[in-house]
């Protein structure tokens, strides 16, 4: 389990990537849902954590493939390969990811993690 | 002459001639790309309409002196303006002259991706490259002012005073701010917009615009509205003159009928006049009781001139759907009829008759003060 940031620190509407290998983004929906999925977008390389927020999905900053956030999957048009889901959990004011396959490596600690937006 | 010997100021011929610019003013590229530089890159200069970017996310592409500028509404409500150009590799990020951003700017070519305050937001591998401060390749900003419901701006690194030299010009020509703001501009409403492309020097409309010695002879429309303007005197002539609507005329429209009702804020003694004002280097402003005309002009060469004309009417009028055309027929007429007249001396300023110049006879003599104008800003 890895500390992504206080509570107060994410509002609604707002994104986290965490410099994984690969990059992992955290975001809170405007509905108040937690979610993370890998952060690089499958068409080409850039941050889905730049992206737009809508509902349960985020748009890449660069050609608008969209993602569920809930599933990974992508809306086919440009980016066709889901990107991979993890868990969010809310504990005692602070936000932890928990990714969903051990060949993740998370290869940084958590100072450098608070450090990251 | 060339462009490193700039004629002389406009002197004394005798007591009713004074000259002109020479001729090469109107025609050499040199001189043309030093008016670019030295004044439409350094002064204010009005390049849209308020109400045409309202929405978030609307923006223009205009042009100031030789620079590409794009104007856009922030999600934060302000109004920006940006050099269009992208700090990857310089290629044109707007090239659609208005529209609706959906989410950001992003340029064609690499997909440098800005926000709507001119941010970097995103490009190709930009996660990879985290040295690059995303603020310091941010879009450059220009300096924007908004009044009378435009949108002005300024390409200077330190500007010129806004109030010394753009409502400064109101109050030498009106007298006071009050008469102009009496009017309500910035609360007009775009009843018509007409774009004129002429094929003459922009300083040739500028003379046109400032003096009313051709108007017997090439406006009929206009000196029946205005009969004193057959007298050769143009409103600029004067300080805080309107021209008074003929006896038997009932408004400010074709055919002397009667125009929508006065304005609200108007004066009783601005009524029933039209007034005028050049707002150096670029903007002509007409004001009559009921509507309000607003000139833009942007020279794109030394013989290549764009013109925007805004008929502004009250909100409640515009949105009645009521018949404009009388109105704007007026100063459409008389638009073509000017662009007409300078088209037709543009070929001449390159004649060998014209090497010299001109004259300015006594009813044309404050236009030597735009040559002064000129002058000093090219020195």
């Amino acid at each position: 389990m890895i500390h992504v940031c206080a509570l107060a620190d994410m509002p609604r509407g707002s994104a986290r990537r965490l410099p994984l290998v690969p990059p992992v983004s955290v975001f809170h929906t405007s509905d108040g849902e937690f979610y993370a999925i890998d952060d690089t977008c499958t068409h080409q390389d850039a941050s889905l954590a730049d992206g737009w927020l809508e509902g349960c999905e985020v748009e890449c900053p660069l050609h608008a493939a969209i993602f569920d956030l809930r599933t990974g999957e992508p809306d086919g048009l440009l980016a066709r390969k889901p990107v991979r889901t993890h868990r969010v959990l809310v504990e005692a004011d602070s936000v932890y990811l928990v990714l969903s396959t051990p060949d993740v490596m998370a290869d940084i600690g958590g100072d450098e993690l608070e450090a990251a937006s | 002459m060339t462009a490193a010997t700039p004629g002389v100021t406009p002197s004394p011929i005798s007591t009713s001639l004074i000259s002109t610019l020479a001729g090469s003013y109107y025609t050499d590229p040199a001189i043309f790309a030093r008016e670019q530089e030295q004044i439409f890159e350094r002064s204010w200069t009005c390049v849209a309409l308020v109400a045409d970017l309202a929405a978030t996310g609307a923006f223009q592409k205009v042009q100031a002196g030789r620079e590409s500028v794009v104007l856009v509404r922030g999600r934060d409500g302000a109004l920006r303006a940006f050099l269009n150009v992208c700090r990857h590799r310089g290629a044109q990020l707007c090239t659609e002259e208005t529209g609706q951003l959906r989410r950001n700017l992003q340029c064609p070519y690499h997909a440098w991706t800005y926000d709507l305050s001119g941010k970097l937001v995103a490009a190709p591998n930009l996660t990879s490259m985290p040295d690059v401060d995303r603020d310091r390749y941010g879009l450059l900003p220009v300096h924007i002012r908004e009044w009378l419901g435009y949108v002005w701006i300024c390409l200077g690194d330190d500007p010129p005073s806004f109030e010394e030299d753009v409502i400064g010009e109101v109050v030498t020509r009106l007298g006071d701010v009050g008469s102009i703001e009496r009017y309500g501009v910035e609360d007009l409403a775009l009843g018509r917009r007409i774009r004129y492309d002429v094929a003459a020097n922009w300083k040739l409309i500028i003379e046109n615009f400032m003096e009313c010695y051709h108007c017997a002879t090439i406006h009929p429309e206009l000196t029946e509205v205005l009969p004193e303007f057959a007298e050769g005197y143009a409103a600029q002539f004067f300080v805080g003159h309107g021209a008074a609507f003929g006896g038997d005329i009932d408004g400010f429209t074709v055919d002397g009928s009667a125009g929508a009702d006065k304005l609200p804020g108007v004066s009783d003694d601005q009524d029933r006049r039209y007034y005028a004002i050049t707002i150096k280097p670029q903007v002509f402003v007409n004001l009559v009781p009921d509507h309000v005309i607003v000139h833009r002009m942007t020279p794109l060469a030394a013989d290549r001139t764009i013109v925007e004309c805004d008929w502004l009417f009250a909100p409640d009028v515009v949105a009645s759907g009521r018949d404009l055309d009388v109105s704007v027929e007026l100063f459409h007429r008389v638009n073509q009829q000017d662009f007409d007249a300078c088209e037709r001396t543009q070929p001449g300023m390159a004649s060998r008759a014209y090497r010299d110049g001109g004259v300015l006879v006594p009813s044309e003599h404050h236009i030597g003060e735009f040559h002064s104008w000129l002058q000093e800003r090219l020195a």
